[in-house]
């Protein structure tokens, strides 16, 4: 491109193009929705199979794996700011949604406890619901949407469940949540690349 | 009436990056480059020339101890460009 004189025709041309190549960019790779996804499935896993056997620490697998996936968000959002040369407003929006959701995340898993175990269950269900169905808006993704819906009924549905039965609902909410929708939205990033 | 379209914005390139700066927040120096096709060099002067207008700020940093450049579009390029492109519009259906 030079420094050339337009026509208006040109003129309006050009605005639509340059508009519509950045505009199109998807702001997220699903990277940390499939990590997040497995992570939380692996330990409600081993915490609900520590309970069949009567295994009443299986429980210290959160504190163990939650803080390994904080600090392997922080390197990678560091990691992916590196790469990224142009921020866009919806990157501001989704970063804050996403620093919201994990500030009341971590509240919850230190504060609610005192209400008892099924509470904190119920409400992790109703915080992932919300940040992937307003994730899902914000880049007009679907599978994401229909995961956060399927994430609010999960938490409905646990109300009538036990507390161990419960472990098998939040491994249901996260794979119709995070994990589906996380490779979905990878698999689009990714062929988006390749263009 | 035709009135006169912005002369700093009625050139290729610095329309292309005023449109691309005003869909983004901030967009770093090699992205306006990749986008536009310019040469680093006249991609230099066209920002000098919207920086001189108040139309955008330019904010060196540094990134991995390499000199990094980000551009920003002003409320005073963002009103530049609607002003543009209303008066473009009464170019194409003159009325």
């Amino acid at each position: 491109m030079e420094d050339k004189q337009l026509n208006p025709n040109e003129s309006i041309q050009l605005i639509e193009q340059m508009i519509r190549s950045t505009k199109n960019k998807l702001a997220d790779d699903g990277v940390l929705l499939i990590f997040w996804g497995w992570l939380v499935v692996v330990s409600a896993l081993v915490n609900y199979v520590g309970l069949q056997f009567q295994y009443e620490n299986s429980g210290l697998v959160w504190a163990i794996l939650m803080p390994v996936g904080g600090i392997f968000s922080a390197l990678y959002g560091r990691y992916q700011n590196k790469q990224r040369n142009v921020k866009t407003a919806l990157d501001g929006y989704l970063s804050y949604l996403w620093a919201g959701f994990g500030i009341a995340l971590v509240i919850t898993l230190v504060c609610g406890f005192s209400y008892g175990i099924k509470p904190v269950y119920f409400s992790l269900m109703i915080l992932y619901g919300l940040a992937t169905f307003v994730s899902g808006g914000l880049l007009g993704f679907k599978p994401l949407i229909y995961g956060g819906i399927a994430s609010f009924i999960c938490a409905v549905v646990s109300i009538f469940l036990s507390e161990m039965d419960q472990l098998l609902i939040i491994i249901i909410a996260l794979l119709a949540s995070y994990i589906i929708p996380g490779h979905l939205l990878r698999s689009k990033f990714k062929s988006q690349q390749n263009v | 009436m035709f009135k006169e379209l912005d002369p700093i914005l009625h050139s290729q390139l610095r329309l292309a990056v005023i449109s691309i700066l005003i869909t983004v927040k901030e967009a770093e120096f090699n992205y306006l480059k990749e986008q536009t096709n310019a040469t680093s060099g006249n991609l230099s002067v066209q920002l000098q020339k919207l920086k001189d207008a108040n139309y955008i700020e330019v904010e060196k940093q540094f990134k991995n101890n390499y000199p990094l450049t980000i551009c920003k579009i002003t409320a005073t390029g963002i009103k530049a460009f609607e002003e543009y492109v209303i008066n473009l519009k009464k170019y194409i259906t003159p009325n």
